[in-house]
């Protein structure tokens, strides 16, 4: 009997030594090499598995790239997208878009937890969006979306005991998508009450993120979606070969005029044809945005999260505040003066902690050709955006000083009316 | 509160491990203990039904006990009597929940039904097929602690297999000698390895890599000849190939671990792809549930209309029969009109299906077979096959009303 | 008139040909039988031999050749 038995356990037994062996390896076997064309392919792939994953961020922004943080603007690519742009002039930098629909700060703070040293006193750019400054925060199943269980076992692995750490293990608690493994959840308990990791949870982190590291690197760059490569060498064609602010602004306003043809908000003919004309007719969309304000929000403690984030790697970011499209704004009731007072609001997180490379394009919104729909940059847009960062990221920059505030994580600032800020400064002074 | 899907992730595969060695090594020993079987059924049900999922467990139990009434009910009436519209009435008692689970979603604008836990159908099989074994007389000997434990076998719960009664209990009382045991435990551990193939390497690929991606291409691709285009083709292949290796994959996952409990649950699939003609495929696809309809709809249809001589020629009771049994079959599936389409259209393959093969038989001489033509059947019968799957998986809706 | 005769006619009648030559193929799988030849069968053996089968005493493994129906007819009647 023992000698049946061994034939049919014998096989199983010994492939699961071997997975678990290979997969709980703390040192990474010789697969570690990532081709300059897989490199290419993934800065702009927008995959939620590059996302969710280390090895390909990690390799790309070793070899120049420079993570572009932010979400869904990064797919319209036109010929005046930053990807485009650096690769027909070739720039001394590449942008590797990290964010697609529905990625906000949480996510993107944990996105930044296993890339740490290739930020740390590197430069980056980060696009902010208000409309992620919506009264709930993040969509809970967008955050679930993104979610990586590798970037949180990193983050447990390497966190101290201070605010950043207590206030996003506790967002995170707030996700369902943190339950998706028990002994995370956990840990994740004991890190938002202060309290100090067991042994064993130490033991089991440290393996999970072996294991989860392992896997990434075997598998992350199979099946890396190569569309919107092609769409950027496609675009690239267009350019001008020499480049020139005026030949380009004059270019883009072409383009735009010929790709937003058959409708009044200058939204460009595809996406306006993509469901956007069909709930127009319904009448519905008018006014509909009148009484949407972006002032109160968690999103602002959770974009504290990135700030400290930045500033303890000391890493020199560029900040962008994109516009709204205007006619759009204006049919949907979308309020200016709320617009105007989140823009005070996040200048103020920003400038009174130093951070001060900001490109507020905010009042941009009536430019024609400047945006391609109705929140997101396209032909001049891109543009202006390019006017600040290509000498950011090609010309040396002074050190920035940043200096942090935990009072960016209280729930009095998340919902801090705009209107009290000077008040609200001069108490926290 | 852990919440497992069955058979969804390693974890529940290790769980499944550690759980079923006392239990392997008892067999081996020629020892069965119920007790030990019926706390890790227990188990594997609260990691199914419990945490989250609470409320499921709860129409579980609730639906379990309403069907313990009725058959044990019947089972004790029919030892005594045997009224034709008392049966009719207790077995439309029995189907009434599933009833209800399918229109609910129907009539509520897609709403799930509160009554509704996973693999309620599955059960509603079981127990109508106790039912009718009873009133039939061939099962004589009704225990509810056997009938709970067919019912709550836990590996074949959510999905099937749909085993029979009284097979069920046969292996369920008895404990396979040694070198018969052996055999299962080498075939089980074998089945669901090849599950681990269908499941979690083919049906991932053609079901979460290429059909999220079809689909979108088809539904950018409207507007032609009743918004087909080769999107759709690609579509129906890969939708067809997905529900093949997820459901054959579930199933030999199912199997498996019944026999290393030493159950031989029966098998689900046999080759489908190689049926040269709709007939044989049901015999090959989803064989439990195929047969299921066949013993207990189709055949008893038959007789009933034969008996009572509805149709004059025994080819037009089959053919209404064969109709209606598939549209049971559809609705089954869902009040939705793709369903029902679905069901339709093997009835009416089943139909012309057979009417061929009634010629067939009759020219022998004229009609050529040799190996092109079994291909060619073969080929025919796989495309009909996943055409009818295109109009089961419900984009035909999303494309035309959506 | 003996009982194998009488299934053997049934079972001639019903699938078109002579089966006494084959008595232990498998009928279901040379497609001479299927449900609805079950159900025929078995009304039949009712009607002439006054053998009563219900449906689901017929378990396909059971009465799959000619031998077997055989059998299982003389066992019952």
């Amino acid at each position: 009997m023992a000698k049946r038995l061994l034939r049919i356990f014998g096989p199983l037994i010994l492939a699961a030594i071997l997975v678990f062996a290979v997969l709980a390896m703390p040192v990474t076997l010789g697969f570690s090499h990532v081709s300059a064309a897989r490199e290419r392919k993934a800065a702009v792939s927008l995959s939620p598995n590059v996302l969710r994953g280390k090895h390909m961020k990690e390799e790309a922004l070793k070899d120049g790239y420079v993570p572009f943080f932010g979400s869904s603007e990064w797919s319209r690519i036109d010929p005046m997208h930053p990807s485009v742009l650096a690769q027909k002039y070739r720039r001394s930098y590449r942008p590797f878009l990290l964010g697609a629909r529905g990625s906000q700060s949480l996510t993107q703070y944990f996105v930044m937890q296993n890339i740490q040293s290739e930020l740390r006193n590197k430069k980056a750019v980060f696009v902010i969006s208000p409309q992620w400054f919506v009264k709930d925060g993040t969509r809970k199943d967008a955050f679930g979306f993104y979610y990586s269980q590798l970037q949180t076992a990193e983050w447990l692995t390497h966190f101290r005991h201070d605010a950043i750490d207590q206030y996003a293990a506790k967002r995170l608690l707030q996700m369902p998508v943190a339950k998706s493994d028990h002994f995370i959840y956990a840990a994740l308990q004991r890190v938002a009450k202060g309290e100090k990791l067991t042994d064993f949870q130490r033991f089991y982190l440290q393996t999970r993120k072996n294991m989860l590291t392992q896997e990434d690197q075997f598998f992350s760059g199979i099946d890396l979606p190569s569309q919107n490569l092609n769409r950027v060498n496609q675009q690239a064609k267009q350019l001008p070969t020499h480049y020139s602010y005026s030949a380009l602004d004059a270019l883009g306003g072409r383009l735009g005029k010929a790709a937003t043809s058959d409708n009044r908000f200058h939204i460009s003919d595809k996406f306006y044809h993509q469901g956007l004309q069909k709930e127009l007719k319904t009448g519905k969309l008018k006014n509909f945005q009148k009484d949407l304000s972006y002032t109160k929000s968690p999103e602002f403690a959770d974009f504290q999260l990135c700030l400290d984030q930045f500033a303890r790697l000391n890493t020199n970011v560029l900040f962008i505040i994109p516009p709204i499209n205007g006619k759009w704004q204006k049919y949907t009731g979308l309020s200016a003066t709320m617009l105007k007072q989140f823009d005070r609001k996040i200048h103020y997180q920003l400038q009174s902690q130093g951070f001060n490379n900001i490109v507020d394009l905010s009042n941009k919104g009536n430019v024609p050709y400047f945006m391609t729909d109705t929140i997101h940059l396209g032909w001049r847009g891109w543009l202006a955006v390019d006017q600040r960062v290509n000498p950011f990221l090609s010309k040396h920059q002074k050190q920035p000083h940043y200096t942090i505030s935990d009072k960016f994580y209280s729930t009095k600032w998340q919902n801090l009316s705009p209107t009290d800020l000077t008040q609200y400064e001069a108490e926290t002074k | 509160m852990l919440s497992f899907e069955p058979y969804g992730n390693p974890t529940y595969f290790a769980l499944l491990g550690v759980a079923l060695l006392p239990l392997m090594i008892g067999l081996l020993y020629g020892k069965r203990s119920r007790l030990y079987e019926t706390l890790i059924s227990i188990f594997f049900l609260v990691l199914t039904f419990g945490g989250p999922k609470w409320a499921q467990g709860v129409a579980l139990i609730i639906y379990i006990l309403y069907e313990v009434a009725l058959t044990w009910g019947y089972a004790v009436y029919r030892k005594h009597q045997n009224s034709g519209p008392i049966f009719y009435l207790m077995v439309i008692l029995a189907i009434a929940p599933l009833a209800i689970v399918k229109v609910t979603p129907a009539v509520e604008n897609g709403q799930a039904s509160l009554i509704g836990f996973l693999g309620i159908s599955y059960l509603t099989f079981r127990a109508v097929q106790t039912m009718m074994e009873t009133r039939d007389g061939t099962l004589k000997d009704y225990q509810v602690m056997t009938f709970l434990q067919f019912m709550l076998f836990f590996p074949t719960i959510s999905s099937g297999p749909i085993d029979r009664y009284r097979r069920f209990e046969a292996d369920y009382r008895s404990v396979p000698d040694r070198e018969t045991y052996l055999g299962m435990v080498q075939k089980g551990i074998r089945y669901i390895f090849v599950g681990f193939l269908y499941k979690f390497i083919l049906a991932y690929y053609f079901g979460t890599m290429l059909m999220p991606k079809l689909q979108l291409m088809a539904m950018h691709a409207r507007g032609g000849f009743l918004d087909l285009s080769w999107p759709v083709l690609g579509y129906m292949y890969a939708y067809s190939a997905d529900l093949f290796f997820d459901f054959a994959g579930y199933s030999l996952f199912a199997v498996g671990t019944s026999y290393i409990m030493g159950i031989a649950t029966p098998m689900n699939f046999k080759q489908p792809w190689r049926s040269p003609n709709i007939k044989d495929f049901w015999n090959r696809w989803h064989i439990t549930l195929s047969f299921w309809f066949r013993d207990f709809i189709y055949m008893r249809l038959v007789f009933w209309f034969m008996k009572h001589r509805i149709f004059k020629k025994p080819t037009t009771t089959a053919n209404v029969t064969y109709i209606i049994n598939m549209l049971v079959m559809g609705f089954w599936h869902g009040v939705t009109w793709y369903y029902i389409t679905y069901g339709l259209f093997h009835g009416c393959a089943l139909v012309i299906n057979d009417t061929w093969l009634r010629y067939k038989k009759k020219h022998r001489a004229s009609v050529p077979h040799n190996g092109f033509t079994q291909v060619f059947a073969i080929f025919l019968t796989a495309n009909m096959v996943c055409f009818s799957f295109l109009i089961f998986s419900g984009l035909l809706d999303k494309l035309w009303f959506h | 008139m003996d009982i194998k005769q009488t299934v053997l006619d049934i079972l001639n009648d019903l699938t078109g040909s002579d089966v006494s030559g084959a008595m232990d193929d498998n009928l279901f799988d040379s497609g001479l039988m299927d449900s609805m030849g079950s159900v025929q069968l078995l009304l039949q053996l009712q009607s002439q031999l006054g053998v009563n089968v219900p449906v689901s005493e017929f378990e396909r493994s059971e009465w799959d050749t000619p031998n077997k129906i055989v059998a299982k007819v003389e066992s019952l009647a």
